[in-house]
């Protein structure tokens, strides 16, 4: 039998790829920084059902998403503010800007908030995408945690080239320790989200099991999984490509 | 990356895993079980496990990337300079945005 969460799928799942599934989805469950436990069980229940709206399929087949106005098709848990930015970032992130991401910040959400939108938003569809490719349905929503947000900023975060602020390594804190590679400068990905440091942890601990560690994916000498380097790399390739990524 | 693909890059079982990735982005679940069921039948079920987790990982850190404007980084720009031109990456919304 497989380990939880995946008791129940027909084929193996890694037992390291169900154990940082389950972390995934307690640490999703649990207060962050900016958002309760029930706001974030929220926002991966947002996060599934942007699939399912109207406003969003509409925009996606327009030339411009800006060309198309109206509102989302949201289950009614979460500030519209936090709705726009779980939709958009679900449904066609590659044509996200910074005068989108301007507007969506201007009154109702924090720079902190969003970031934290942004995480919980891919937490659920890497878990959400893995469980479509193996043929087996998402993970259930986890049971919200209690307790109040911890509302920790970064003492050394500052704006920096990204649209959100971010903390440059030399600004880390004992309270940051341990969210950016040590043998080298952390790559701006890495970067992306350290405004809020838990969801860096938790999002890079998934890439470890998803995909490779920082050591694996540059040792060539050896494969560390049933595919290849390069069939990983194929695959992370042709997906960002289908997904207009720049970065 | 960008066009078809075909014959999966040069890379052994590349077409299977290039119309996996492609099914499991795409709303049709037909679709889905053919490529599915393709890559499992030429690389086993690990290979399956596997390339779904990579499949769902970069779905989700190119979300990261778009949604917080971060630039490529600044020692990738004269790296990637002639395929992003011959590939038509610069045109992507958000390498302008």
């Amino acid at each position: 039998m497989n380990p939880a969460p995946y008791e129940a799928a027909p084929l193996e799942i890694r037992a390291d790829l169900a154990a940082a599934h389950r972390r995934a989805r307690d640490h999703l469950a649990r207060p962050g920084a900016w958002w309760d436990g029930r706001q974030r069980v929220a926002l991966i229940a947002e996060t599934r059902h942007a699939l399912q709206c109207r406003l969003c399929r509409e925009r996606k087949a327009a030339l411009s998403p800006a060309a198309v106005v109206g509102m989302h098709d949201s289950l009614g848990e979460l500030p519209e503010a936090a709705v726009e930015a779980v939709h958009r970032i679900r449904t066609d992130p590659g044509r996200l800007t910074r005068s989108w991401f301007n507007n969506v910040i201007r009154f109702a959400l924090t720079p902190e908030q969003y970031v934290e939108i942004v995480s919980v938003v891919a937490h659920t569809v890497a878990l959400d995408t893995f469980a479509r490719g193996v043929g087996i349905p998402p993970l259930p929503l986890p049971d919200a945690s209690d307790g109040a947000p911890s509302c920790h900023r970064p003492s050394g975060a500052r704006p920096g080239p990204a649209w959100v602020p971010w903390i440059e390594p030399e600004d880390l804190t004992e309270a940051e320790a341990g969210i950016y590679p040590t043998a080298r400068p952390p790559a701006d990905i890495h970067r992306a989200m350290s405004l809020v440091p838990a969801e860096v942890r938790s999002f890079f601990d998934l890439c470890e099991h998803h995909y490779l560690g920082p050591l694996e994916m540059r040792d060539f000498g050896r494969e560390y999984r049933a595919i290849t380097h390069a069939q990983i790399e194929l695959l992370a390739a042709r997906v960002s490509a289908l997904n207009r990524c720049f970065y | 990356m960008l066009g078809a693909a075909a014959a999966g890059g040069g890379v052994p079982h590349g077409d299977r895993l290039v119309e996996f990735a492609e099914a499991v982005l795409a709303d049709s679940d037909e679709q889905l079980l053919r490529a599915r069921s393709a890559l499992r039948g030429s690389l086993g079920d690990a290979a399956l496990v596997d390339a779904a987790a990579v499949v769902g990982f970069f779905n989700a850190i190119d979300r990261v990337a778009d949604a917080t404007g971060i630039p490529l980084d600044p020692e990738r720009v004269p790296q990637t300079a002639d395929f992003r031109a011959a590939l038509g990456l610069d045109a992507f919304t958000q390498a302008r945005s």
